[in-house]
């Protein structure tokens, strides 16, 4: 049976012409390459601040 | 001899160092490659079920496509065209601007969007249109059913092709157990959505089988009738599942500016306005005669009487000058016959005896006589 309070909460209200500029904004999503890029930046970040621990230290 | 060609990032387009990692933006040939390559793929997907009219499934298999390549502008191309076909126009203004964005030129969206800006009154259009629906959702949610229903007619007819509009109409009829009309507005989206998971949900639930589905989405949608403010449209109940009170309404869009009043709710039975119709019509006819015989029959008389009157006086005045002309001829003519019977009796003349002279002869002598003529 179909519930209609709860069917009633599927719809939201649609985007007005005025509110479109904000549509393409939250439209911006992250695709594979965007989620490389930021696992490599952060391996690269994380190898820069292990580098930098490791500088000072003299090898016996 | 043959120059090797240098392999180009498909991301940055800086050159691919020889361990297969972009030499500016260290990303990895092979995983960029592989991403591109689903993206298509479900960009076929997408680009078949738009094809066979599946316009929700084509959303999904779009969506992922962006998902793998966000600048796969075939994929976000269609997006914008399968929204707008949907009848959701900012959302697909929102996907061909993203698509020129990364692409501005050879890019069938700045054909699009170009379109678009060449009827402004289409752009007002779908914002009036949204507006309506969104305050047509807010209606539903505070249980005014009646005005959603209304506003929601009063938007797909502005836009037919608005399947989220038919989907929240169809579950309001289903809410007031409307449940033919539910199956108009559903055959509607199946028409425009052949596989929509939200029509066939609903139709499941009010007992269509699959076979039914897939017959009702044949038949024809052109003289459903499901648009028209027919009694059906405008006397719809307001059957709250919590209140139960009905509300009739006349008015179409004016009952939205007079929205305080209208919604009143109370513990009245079914009205059927239509069942006073005769009785309106004759009132109505009553009133007119009314109105005739006291204020437009006595200024009319008055009116003639008045004409009347001036045309009297007209004619009295010229009687009285015709009067005058006859009498003054009369007069003319009476000297004239005198003057014809003297003319035509001159001895008459001597009826109008002259001095007697015999009596005087005697006595008198010439000269005298001659003188005393003289005299005379």
């Amino acid at each position: 049976m179909i519930n209609f309070e709860e069917e009633l909460k599927r719809f939201q209200p649609i985007p007005e012409v005025s509110q479109a500029e904000d549509a393409i904004y939250s439209n911006d999503l992250k695709d594979i390459s965007d989620i490389v890029f930021q696992v490599t930046e952060e391996m690269k970040t994380a190898n820069e601040n292990a580098a930098s621990r490791y500088a000072g230290r003299v090898r016996r | 001899m043959a120059t090797k060609r240098p392999v180009l990032c498909p991301n940055c387009g800086a050159h691919i160092k020889k361990n297969g990692y972009c030499s500016s933006c260290h990303m990895p040939l092979p995983v960029l490659k592989k991403a591109f390559n689903t993206s298509d793929y479900y960009y076929n997907i997408g680009y078949d079920r738009a094809v066979a009219r599946d316009l929700s499934g084509a959303i999904d298999s779009l969506n992922i496509s962006l998902r793998y390549n966000k600048k796969n502008i075939m994929s976000r191309n269609l997006l914008g065209l399968v929204y707008y076909e949907m009848g959701e126009i900012v959302n697909a203004l929102s996907q061909w601007v993203m698509s020129v964005n990364y692409q501005s030129s050879g890019n069938l969206a700045s054909k699009y969007l170009k379109e678009l800006r060449q009827d402004p009154t289409l752009l007002a259009n779908v914002d009036q249109i949204a507006q309506k629906y969104n305050q047509a959702l807010a209606y539903a949610k505070s249980e005014d059913f009646d005005l959603a229903i209304i506003q929601l007619k009063s938007v797909l007819s502005a836009n037919p092709h608005f399947v989220k509009g038919y989907l929240l109409l169809a579950l309001l009829y289903i809410n007031s157990d409307n449940y033919e009309r539910a199956r108009t507005t559903l055959r509607r989206v199946l028409k425009i959505d052949k596989a929509n998971t939200l029509a066939i949900h609903y139709l499941h639930e009010m007992g269509d089988t699959d076979e039914n589905i897939i017959e009702m989405s044949k038949e024809s949608v052109e003289n459903d009738g499901l648009l028209e403010a027919d009694e059906e449209a405008i006397t719809l109940s307001t059957t709250g599942a919590k209140s139960g009170s009905k509300l009739k309404l006349f008015f179409g869009d004016l009952i939205e500016r007079y929205k305080a009043k209208a919604v009143s709710r109370g513990e009245y039975g079914e009205i059927s306005f239509a069942k006073y119709s005769g009785i309106y019509v004759l009132l109505g006819m009553l009133l007119g005669i009314f109105l005739l015989y006291f204020l437009v029959v006595p200024a009319q008389k008055r009116k003639i009487i008045n004409e009347k009157d001036k045309l009297i006086k007209s004619y009295s005045e010229e009687l009285a000058d015709k009067n005058a002309t006859i009498n003054s001829l009369t007069n003319e003519i009476a000297n004239l016959n005198i003057a014809l019977d003297a003319a035509q009796n001159p001895q008459n003349e001597s009826d109008n005896p002259l001095p007697d002279y015999s009596e005087i002869q005697n006595g008198m002598s010439d000269e005298d006589l001659q003188n005393l003529i003289n005299n005379e």
